[in-house]
């Protein structure tokens, strides 16, 4: 990995991740990923398989950075890094700001509403501000889909893509196939059969895990109620990227059958104002993920959600708490998987400079 | 006093309004589908008249094709947005009229969502005053609104705008929401001989909407403006139309930037039961599809399969430009490739009366932000003619056809209130003050905020070389736009 040789952080240390995330499971890749190529993470359909794998081992060294009494690298010593939301958010937020501080970044967190955004500035603008502030990386989440790719156009280091819209979550599709691979037997979702059940039509966690996981092998299942689900069917039909089918039904029992993994999605309450859903009860009733339906999955299957979860709505709360459930390996993993994000795309920039 | 250079349009070098004293052009392709008839051609005009037409033959006619220098009747746009009064700084009449005159447009139609709106007649005697100022010779026509203020309630002064010059009424920007009022509009425009010209759209599909209801906009988490709220709304039109005929045969309907196969399925079973039904669709509907917002920038024919279906850009590794371009970003939003393919279709058969363009101006600040965010609308009045001619050169449109679609077609639409009661746009008539476009077709030209004269830089064709370039547009006898050299 090359990096820039102005970096605040000493060589050595760079070297030692770099070396570490080479070294990492190079008997199972005989062929070496090559070097991380992108300026910005926006999407995960631009990431190739070594991209994956590239990622997955970079997060495996910054878990052993984590497992240490002090969990911190300088590899981000004096970068910026500005953690832009329009969006209230408390896990991906803090998520970010951990991995930035782990690897040593100054980080400033901009609530939108709380800065100048609400006085009517663009994002553009906004943009431009916080890179004369001196950020140098620059994680946006924000309610409007693609906004993350402007944001990229007018900022001269990289752009994270913090979630945006109903279009994509890099980072949460990331961290959940770090963790599946984790946690499933063979280290690899390929051939598995992983469900995603909820609201997909308003979901980027969605949209980017159908990228990942089918790039990945998975066998991946959509199921949810049909006003939920406007559209995929076409797209199932048609495949992620023209060719990875995937299956997308209503019929929950089927979908949970012989499942491997099951990924319940979050259900927001003014979609019964909007008249997609009746009432939450009969969501509940009728999709909730509840012991008696993850029966029908395998007795080991893995049960996720990217949180924050209406427990009772979506799932159950024995099943959130219970023994399949890796919801908190999701949160931890989270940290792991954005340091790599983080150090990798530096070390792209570095190189490129 | 003009030098005459055979197979090429003479420069005339004299600035926006003058006379022109005297021109001839040689050894052209002239189209008049007026006349129904294109081929070789001279024309000269002589002190503004288009004094002389002449079709060669034989050997006369040898070596001059459709692919060098072409004479075709001045456009007339159905559709325009000059913004004034209220959003001058994105565009202006003034400027509006130089853009139009650039893309080979003698008369515009300005649509009444200004700022106050075109509800009654001293809105429309101030663009008109703007357009006598400008100097341009290009002919502003105007529809006005179907409601006061385009309110949705209460119908806008019609009798009084009629009688100041309005070619039709409008709500455009919105549909006519209320079933009821437009059925009083559609009465009450055609005792007045004028048509209603709506925007179909049922608004309760169509909430917050950003992209085409499709794969697409499923892959791109974009909120999805379903095709049938656009052919729910002229289903409704046309009914209400049939039936409000029995008490007023001069009832008509216009429909305006028609864009999916279903709606222009409509108007030609509406046609063919003979209802004084006409339409137009724009030249971004017939060009550009919805994949382009997804980062394709391939034209709408070229994403065609072989069974009439979109193709995937996704699998085909077509994507080369970044997503979410809120250039893109116009309603009705750019729809699949298969409903491009029917835009065109519908020109061949006739069901399309009229390629109209919804040049729709938007400043930076509107237009240079989140997708999601962005206004609505293309700035496309300079680029009407590429993009036809882009279609022409694919083979999915014949000149004629597309020519026609921009002189005569629109004419039709407007009757005898189109310019010169309408001859001004049926074709090449000798006798008459020189209305024409002449361009290039061997000459490409890039898009570019520098080449466009509308202050609205809002295209997603910049960058692009589009076919045929505009060398001369002379309106109404007078010098309209010239090339530079």
């Amino acid at each position: 990995m090359t990096v820039d040789p102005g970096l605040a952080a000493p060589p050595e240390v760079i070297d030692e991740v770099a070396m570490a995330v080479q070294d990492t499971d190079s008997d199972e890749h005989p062929a070496p990923a090559g070097r991380w190529a992108h300026r910005h993470l926006l999407d995960v359909d631009g990431l190739t398989s070594d991209d994956l794998d590239l990622v997955m081992r970079t997060a495996d060294t910054m878990g052993q950075v984590l497992a240490r009494p002090i969990p911190k690298v300088p590899a981000l010593r004096g970068w910026g890094v500005t953690i832009l939301f329009y969006e209230a958010s408390t896990r991906t937020r803090v998520s970010f700001e951990v991995a930035a501080k782990n690897l040593s970044a100054d980080v400033v967190n901009i609530a939108a509403t709380s800065s100048s955004v609400a006085k009517g500035e663009s994002l553009i603008d906004t943009v431009r501000t916080v890179e004369a502030l001196g950020a140098r990386m620059l994680v946006i989440r924000h309610g409007t889909s693609g906004a993350p790719y402007l944001a990229a156009e007018h900022f001269s280091g990289s752009v994270l893509n913090g979630g945006d819209g109903w279009h994509a979550h890099p980072t949460q599709a990331l961290l959940d196939l770090y963790t599946l691979r984790a946690r499933l037997p063979g280290g690899t979702v390929a051939g598995r059969k992983v469900v995603i059940l909820g609201d997909a039509l308003h979901s980027r966690v969605a949209r980017s895990n159908l990228w990942s996981l089918t790039a990945a092998g998975a066998d991946v299942w959509v199921c949810g109620p049909a006003t939920l689900l406007r559209g995929f069917e076409a797209w199932a039909a048609t495949g992620i990227a023209g060719s990875r089918r995937f299956t997308v039904t209503s019929d929950v029992a089927a979908a949970l059958r012989d499942a491997d993994v099951v990924m319940a999605l979050r259900i927001q309450r003014e979609r019964m104002a909007s008249g997609l859903l009746p009432s939450l009860r009969e969501y509940a009733a009728r999709f909730g993920l509840t012991r008696q339906r993850l029966a029908a999955a395998k007795p080991d299957a893995l049960v996720m959600h990217p949180g924050p979860m209406n427990e009772g709505v979506e799932i159950a709360p024995d099943v959130a708490a219970g023994g399949q459930s890796v919801i908190t390996d999701q949160v931890a993993n989270g940290v792991a998987v954005r340091m790599a994000v983080l150090f990798l795309l530096a070390g792209a920039r570095g190189g490129a400079e | 006093m003009t030098s005459v250079v055979p197979g090429r349009a003479a420069r005339v070098v004299q600035g926006v309004g003058a006379l022109v004293a005297d021109l001839e052009i040689t050894r052209a392709w002239l189209v008049d589908p007026g006349a129904g008839r294109e081929g070789p051609g001279e024309i000269v005009v002589t002190n503004g008249v288009l004094e002389a037409v002449t079709w060669l033959e034989g050997a006369e006619a040898t070596g001059v094709d459709a692919t060098g220098i072409v004479v075709a009747p001045g456009f007339l746009d159905l559709h325009a947005h000059f913004r004034e009064p209220g959003n001058e700084d994105a565009e202006t009449v003034a400027t509006g009229l130089a853009a139009a005159a650039r893309g080979g447009f003698t008369a515009v139609c300005v649509m009444p969502n200004t700022t106050p709106a075109l509800d009654e007649p001293s809105v429309l005697a101030r663009i008109l005053a703007a357009a006598a100022t400008s100097g341009s010779p290009v002919t502003l026509l105007a529809h006005g609104a179907v409601t006061a203020g385009r309110s949705g309630e209460g119908l806008a002064a019609l009798g009084e705008l009629a009688d100041a010059g309005v070619v039709g009424f409008s709500d455009d920007g919105a549909p006519v929401r209320s079933a009821a009022l437009l059925r009083n509009a559609l009465a009450y425009a055609g005792m007045l001989g004028l048509p209603i010209v709506d925007h179909p759209e049922d608004p309760t599909l169509t909430g917050g909407a950003e992209a085409n209801e499709g794969l697409i906009a499923t892959v791109l988490g974009l909120r999805g403006w379903p095709g049938a709220a656009e052919v729910s709304a002229v289903a409704r039109d046309i009914a209400i139309l049939a039936e409000v005929l029995a008490d007023v045969p001069g009832a008509r309907l216009h429909l305006t930037h028609l864009s999916t196969a279903a709606s222009l399925d409509l108007v030609r079973r509406a046609k063919s039961a003979d209802l004084p039904v006409t339409c137009d669709v724009t030249p971004h509907h017939l060009a550009l599809s919805d994949e382009w917002l997804a980062g394709a920038r391939r034209w709408a024919w070229e994403a065609l399969a072989d069974d009439g279906a979109a193709r995937d850009p996704w699998r085909d590794g077509a994507i080369t430009a970044p997503p979410f371009d809120p250039s893109l970003r116009v309603n009705p939003p750019l729809r699949s490739a298969s409903d491009a393919a029917a835009c065109l279709v519908a020109l061949g058969d006739g069901t399309a009366d009229a390629i109209a363009t919804d040049h729709a101006p938007h400043t930076e600040v509107d237009k240079a932000v989140e997708f999601g965010l962005a206004a609505n609308g293309i700035s496309g009045i300079e680029t009407a003619l590429g993009v036809v001619l882009a279609a022409v050169d694919a083979g999915r449109l014949s000149l004629a056809t597309g020519i026609a679609a921009l002189t005569t077609g629109p004419a039709r639409v407007l009757g005898d209130r189109a310019p010169g009661g309408g001859s001004a746009v049926r074709g090449l008539i000798e006798g008459q003050p020189a209305n024409l476009v002449v361009f290039d077709r061997s000459a490409t030209w890039r898009v570019s905020a520098e080449a466009i004269a509308s202050k609205g830089k809002n295209s997603p064709l910049l960058g692009r070389d589009l076919p045929g370039r505009v060398l001369l547009t002379v309106a109404g006898g007078r010098i309209a736009y010239e090339a530079p050299e």
